[in-house]
């Protein structure tokens, strides 16, 4: 659905982008992770042709962003990381004014209009004047504003910033709701835990560089070099050391509060030999339990070691 | 719809117009307006009466009409040029700010639309602040000296005019980031367009061919200004002295050459050449020629020789405003759809 290839953009002497490509399917969310300034929003306004690009070239839906930048916008949805709001207008005659700027024809636009105040939960509010929304109400209407010629494909630039953390949530449930809807969505962010729950598809981007992308799984085993487990035993931590030390399947051992964590190649059975292998040298385990490695892990990762 | 009620009518003017007249801004523009011009109007025929009063002759009502109108025509066009770049200067640099121009550049509308949008919903507040002053207006046939025809070029003029302030002040605002610089620079366009223009026929005169078998006129730049058409509408005649490299009547510069011209009550203007040293040699025009004779309103030579003073301004507006259209739409796109780079692209890409 998208297609982003080798997409560079340079801004005098800053390389902002650095040959970025990344794929995301039909019907995927895809969670675009990165620190400030790494090149996310200007991927999205790239990819929802407000920007043109130094080099590279991108797709949504088949329709190249720079050569037909009008099939590109029928086709796609944009909510940039500020609200862009008017004052003087209500929320429904905000929602009204986007849907007459697509194109829709009056007779639709009421219901139009009527069925995203509803889906972003703003029905009570479709007369208050949009100035006067708190922030998180504006984020909702704008969502809608995103909606309203019914696009296939959603970019969300942060779309959770500032929010308080019922305004996430409620944020998060209308995602998953769209996502049944079938629409492909990207989301740009900064906060991981969010993107775990609710993406299929991650990338992660630092410093106009891609690091990572895949599915979610995928992409944390990719960045995690193997499995780890955290190992505690009682008073012999010398002994287990040296016992865990020349198995070839651990990579690498370390000492953290008190107990041993180890990195290790291999599935469940791989660490049930590894227990086995402990007790067998008498040692007294007191705690064996596996680390799962998540999204902030393998993202602390992808961006630690960069120059 | 078809096309071309789409591209005349779009969504931002229906939304322009519901911002603007929810504020308390536009009804106290519209009646600060009307209480300017009333108010100048009112102060020109006291100070007209007062000097009736005074003088022997009296005043005739036609020429109460005629200076009422002249003022207040001229008085229109200077408001207007201060109220229509604080119109538009802000339209696509004030959305920048905002933000919400990107919101626009990702709906159906094409870039022309949202610039067209904002200078029809700008224009037609400056057509509703014309139409208000058409009562102020019809005081002045009350005292008569001004036909209907007179009355609709003048309109005409300040309605184009302020047509082509708008256009030039929606380009600044797209050339410009910023509303400030675009606000500064749209009030230079227009003090150079009504001021400037008007100046230059100060500084460059034309100069006078002793052989010319037509009257001079002002140099054709000095009709970008408004004000030249509305003064010849206004007083129905040419404008004396203006323009023209010793034209003055009463004067015979008896070092060099120029020429003398003289207007009759009619209107006729007349001139004629006066050689080196004051010597006034051949007559080559005069009221009794039938050579060089400058009727009314009409431009006597030059560029536009044989135009009313009028059709020339409209039609130099007209060009300006096209071409500030153009490069206010050009400058716009946020992704330029020139045909040659895209050409280029689809080369880089095969």
């Amino acid at each position: 659905m998208i297609a982003v290839e080798q997409l560079t953009k340079i801004y005098g002497r800053r390389t902002a982008l650095d040959a970025v490509s990344f794929e995301v399917p039909r019907g995927e969310i895809f969670g675009f992770v990165g620190p400030n300034g790494a090149g996310k929003t200007t991927t999205l306004r790239i990819l929802a042709a407000l920007m043109e690009p130094t080099a590279g070239r991108a797709f949504v839906d088949g329709a190249d962003v720079t050569m037909q930048p009008d099939r590109v916008h029928e086709r796609l949805g944009y909510m940039p990381d500020f609200f862009g709001v008017y004052d003087q207008l209500t929320s429904a005659e905000y929602l009204d004014f986007y849907a007459a700027c697509y194109r829709q024809p009056k007779a639709r636009r009421k219901k139009i209009t009527d069925d995203l105040l509803e889906l972003v939960g703003l029905s009570d509010r479709r007369d208050q004047a949009v100035d006067t929304l708190s922030r998180g109400l504006k984020q909702r209407l704008c969502l809608a504003r995103a909606l309203v010629h019914d696009p296939a494909v959603l970019l969300l630039d942060e779309p959770a910033s500032g929010l308080d953390p019922r305004a996430r949530v409620e944020m998060r449930e209308i995602l998953k709701e769209l996502q049944k809807m079938g629409k492909t969505i990207v989301i740009s962010s900064h906060i991981l835990p969010e993107l775990t729950e609710l993406c299929t598809m991650v990338g992660i981007i630092d410093q106009g560089r891609m690091r990572a992308t895949g599915p979610v799984q995928d992409v944390i085993r990719q960045l995690t070099s193997g499995r780890r487990l955290r190992i505690s035993v009682l008073g012999q931590r010398e002994e287990a050391v040296a016992v865990l030390k020349p198995l070839p399947m651990i990579h690498s051992l370390s000492a953290q509060n008190g107990a041993i964590e180890a990195e290790y190649e291999g599935d469940d059975a791989t660490a049930a030999a590894i227990l086995q292998t402990l007790t067998a040298a008498g040692i007294r385990v007191s705690g064996f339990s596996q680390l799962e490695g998540g999204l902030e892990d393998a993202f602390m990762r992808a961006t630690e070691d960069t120059p | 719809m078809n096309p071309i009620a789409v591209a005349l009518w779009n969504p931002i003017v229906a939304k322009e117009y519901r911002s603007r007249m929810r504020t308390w801004r536009s009804p106290v523009a519209m009646t600060v307006y009307i209480l300017l011009l009333g108010g100048l109007g009112w102060a020109i025929f006291s100070s007209m009466t007062f000097a009736a009063r005074n003088s022997f002759n009296g005043g005739q009502a036609a020429n109460y009409g005629q200076g009422l109108f002249l003022y207040l025509v001229l008085f229109q066009m200077v408001l207007l040029a201060f109220i229509t770049p604080a119109l538009t200067a802000g339209a696509i640099s004030s959305e920048r700010e905002r933000q919400t121009i990107d919101l626009l550049f990702v709906t159906k509308l094409p870039s022309f639309s949202i610039l067209w949008g904002k200078l029809l919903a700008s224009m037609s507040f400056v057509l509703l602040l014309l139409l208000l002053s058409v009562p102020i207006f019809s005081l002045v046939f009350l005292f008569g000296g001004i036909e209907l025809d007179q009355l609709a070029a003048a309109f005409l003029v300040t309605a184009v005019s302020a047509l082509t302030l708008g256009i030039i002040g929606i380009a600044c605002s797209t050339a410009f980031r910023r509303t400030l610089p675009a606000t500064v620079s749209a009030y230079g366009a227009a003090f150079i367009l009504l001021a400037g223009s008007l100046l230059f026929g100060l500084l460059f005169l034309t100069d006078i061919d002793p052989n010319a078998t037509a009257a001079p006129a002002p140099p054709a730049v000095t009709y970008l200004s408004p004000l030249i058409p509305l003064i010849t509408i206004g007083t129905n005649g040419p404008i004396n002295n203006y323009g023209v490299r010793n034209g003055n009547n009463n004067v015979y510069p008896s070092g060099g050459g120029g020429m003398a011209c003289s207007t009759t009550p009619a209107g006729v203007q007349s001139c004629y050449p006066i050689g080196p040293n004051g010597a006034s040699g051949k007559v080559i025009a005069g009221p009794s020629s039938n050579l060089v004779q400058a009727r009314g309103t009409t431009i006597p030579s030059g560029l536009f020789s044989g135009w009313q003073y009028w059709q020339a301004t409209v039609t130099m507006q007209l060009v300006l405003s096209l071409i500030a259209l153009i490069v206010g739409a050009v400058l716009l796109s946020p992704i330029r759809h020139l045909p040659w780079r895209r050409r280029a692209a689809a080369k880089a890409t095969t």
